[in-house]
């Protein structure tokens, strides 16, 4: 086997299979190196690979809105390639922003205009036209069941909705990691599983390459990080990256329910994707008819910072491991209870747990780093799944104008998106940022 | 009439349970109401229609955290709870023996219904000497319920799918098998007014309960090592099909 490739790649998730997709049509010959057995078989498959166009900033909102254009032509972006597992679907669903307090829709709005979304704004006639079983009650702030007063009542309604038609999700993220996994090995990619990075090597401020846990080397003048909620593990092995970094990433345990759709209402195929900051939920449909629904991240809910080995390892103890817990199922179950009245919710909790890569400010650092040739796209923070074909583009683009001489901490690369024509500034995602208090610091970036 | 239902506080089964001391398990993990159960609470509060003027009451005899089970069963049409607490692990005779007590110390009971089994003992014993400390004919893995004057006809499902259709006169009990119905699970308004419900708590100690002559003991306890990574079956057509029917026969037992 050969051990020397122009680029390492470590982590084979949503965020890294693009990227060495990007390159390899550069013509750089990469290897992808992941400790899990397959492509997207890490915290990629925990994903609820929602796909929305509402971001806290002008810019996000553009970036996400650009990913549409790749997950509505998905076959095009994959250039046509098969994959044995078959292919990942868009579910086209539409996204409904509910307005409430929970979300600077206002912002969004603004935002939408200037990036061109396609968008209808909807008074509560409309959304119930649209989501009948919903009662559109104000029950801000997001309470706990525990709090006595999480079930008073409420005689105050909410404003309406933004709706995006072009939202929705993919069905199957781990797929989607596996689908882009092949594009790439069209292209000449490597991939390599059940191979643990234990070892960054560098020698004059530059890295050589990798040393995986089975003692073996491997080569490369570029290696870039996507590992994940282990980003921080692996910058931590890379010498003086983990201190360069203002922007640091640690991983963040969120857990995510299934919940029955309620007797006459067929949500998998007449539901929506809903942002529901009132209730401090987002849902969408998954397969048995079921809601999906995750947490914006409330104020009052606890947050769990975890060791990710610990973690998947189910060493945690309760509330810090791979188990969901009863008071998370019946906060985020109960919330989205009320505002749908029929939905019945079951005694026995079920769900996903998994990890979040989070950055300080919740904004994902796409960067170099202060080790020669060692680049991360890390701290995706819940909420760069949609993302991840453009993070592909741009990281390809900036290693490669770095690679060839770009100081880019100095002169930050100006990246063009391919469908929107926008011009964006990668310094936003640079590690030396200080922290941006414009970010929504929750998973909604 | 009142219908009593008797409901235990159950590990969650998708749970991971370790071990410790031999014959404990780690409880920091979700316990909730035993799966059979929710079957017999679903039929009580659907009885209700059937026979008016009946009262639907769940006792649960656990350590003083089984208040959560029993405000699952208020949150699924139960009208009240008792709660009879106790940090001792009792043997089905003791189990027996309390809910009796309980039940007898608040009411007549018109019918009892039970799951068929616990998830985590499965002795399928409990009901059956309750049954018999009350003097009531009993029938087991109920999947129909029809009260006929002072009667209640049922078919029950037995083993490799047969049915039998039995009569029986009131009071009795009835321990509800899967096929029974599908649970009724708890809406935000249910839970809100399961909220106002009532649960009485009876310390086991104040049943002045008569220690049997004879018990069981619990020695060891050994959970199941679960293989949660993939194993890829490989082979001719033949043979791997052959495995494939071993597997559901042996392993899944769904054959």
């Amino acid at each position: 086997m050969t051990t020397e490739y122009d680029a390492i790649i470590i982590g084979a998730g949503i965020i890294g299979t693009p990227i060495a997709y990007e390159l390899s049509k550069k013509g750089y010959k990469t290897l992808s190196v992941d400790k899990r057995p397959d492509a997207g078989e890490g915290s990629t498959a925990g994903s609820c690979a929602i796909v929305r166009a509402h971001y806290s900033t002008e810019d996000g909102v553009a970036f996400a809105y650009e990913g549409f254009k790749y997950w509505l032509d998905w076959e095009n972006y994959l250039d046509h390639v098969e994959d044995e597992k078959g292919l990942a679907k868009y579910m086209n669903t539409g996204s409904i922003l509910i307005k409430s307090k929970g979300h600077k829709w206002q912002n969004v709005k603004k935002h939408y205009d200037a990036v061109g979304v396609t968008y209808e704004e909807w008074n509560n006639d409309q959304i119930l036209e649209h989501v009948p079983v919903l009662d559109l009650h104000e029950f801000w702030p997001p309470k706990r069941p525990e709090d006595a007063t999480f079930f008073d009542e409420s005689d105050k309604m909410i404003e309406g909705a933004l709706f995006c038609p072009e939202g929705g999700y993919m069905n199957d993220p781990a797929l989607s990691a596996h689908n882009i996994m092949r594009a790439a090995e069209a292209k000449g990619a490597t991939f390599m599983f059940n191979a643990e990075v234990v070892a960054i090597r560098s020698s004059d401020g530059k890295v050589q390459g990798i040393t995986l846990a089975d003692g073996s080397e491997i080569d490369a003048q570029v290696v870039v990080n996507c590992a994940g909620p282990h980003s921080y593990k692996i910058n931590q092995m890379a010498e003086g990256v983990w201190e360069g970094c203002n922007i640091k990433t640690k991983a963040l345990r969120h857990e995510v329910m299934y919940c029955p759709s309620p007797e006459g209402y067929d949500y998998y195929n007449d539901g929506y994707h809903q942002s529901d900051g009132d209730i401090a939920c987002y849902y969408r449909p998954e397969v048995g008819n079921m809601f999906l629904i995750g947490s914006e991240d409330p104020e009052c809910d606890p947050q769990e910072w975890v060791d990710p080995d610990d973690f998947y390892a189910g060493r945690g103890g309760h509330g810090r491991d791979n188990q969901l817990t009863t008071e998370q199922w019946k906060a985020q179950c109960y919330r989205l209870g009320r505002r749908i009245p029929s939905l019945q919710v079951p005694n026995q909790p079920k769900g996903v747990v998994d990890l979040y890569d989070c950055s300080d400010d919740w904004i994902p650092v796409y960067d170099k780093s202060d080790l020669g040739g060692f680049y991360m796209a890390i701290g995706t923070s819940g909420n760069q799944y949609k993302n991840a074909p453009v993070v592909g583009a741009m990281m390809a683009e900036l290693i490669d104008v770095c690679e060839k001489g770009l100081d880019h901490d100095k002169e930050p690369h100006q990246f063009t998106m391919k469908y929107t024509g926008r011009k964006l500034d990668v310094g936003f995602y640079s590690r030396k940022r200080e922290i941006n208090y414009d970010s929504s610091f929750s998973v909604n970036g | 009439m009142k219908i009593y239902v008797c409901v235990k506080h159950v590990p969650d089964s998708a749970a991971t349970i370790t071990v410790k001391e031999k014959t404990d398990i780690e409880e920091a993990i979700t316990f909730l109401m035993n799966p059979y159960d929710e079957h017999a609470i679903t039929e009580a509060y659907r009885l209700k229609d059937v026979l008016p003027a009946s009262e639907v009451i769940a006792v649960c005899v656990s350590k003083p955290d089984g208040e959560g089970t029993l405000r699952s069963a208020l949150a699924m049409g139960a009208d009240r709870g008792i709660l009879v607490t106790t940090d001792r692990r009792l043997d089905p005779i003791m189990t027996a023996r309390a809910l009796k007590a309980a039940i007898s110390q608040d009411g007549q009971p018109g019918l009892i219904l039970t799951g068929k089994e616990s998830i985590d003992g499965e002795g399928m014993q409990t009901m059956f000497r309750l049954a018999n400390l009350l003097s009531i004919p009993a029938a087991t893995n109920v999947i129909s319920i029809d009260p006929q004057n002072g009667d209640v006809v049922v078919r029950c499902e037995k083993e490799g799918g047969a049915q039998e259709k039995l009569k029986l006169k009131r009071p009795c009990l009835l321990a509800a098998g899967k096929g029974l119905n599908t649970p009724r699970y708890p809406t935000f308004p249910d839970i809100v007014k399961a909220r106002r419900k009532e649960v009485v708590q009876i310390d086991l100690k104040q049943l002045d309960l008569p220690e049997p002559d004879s018990r069981v003991d619990l020695l060891h306890l050994a959970p199941v090592i679960e293989e949660r990574t993939p194993k890829e079956i490989t082979g001719s057509p033949a043979s791997i099909a052959q495995q494939i029917v071993r597997i559901l026969k042996e392993e899944a037992r769904v054959l």
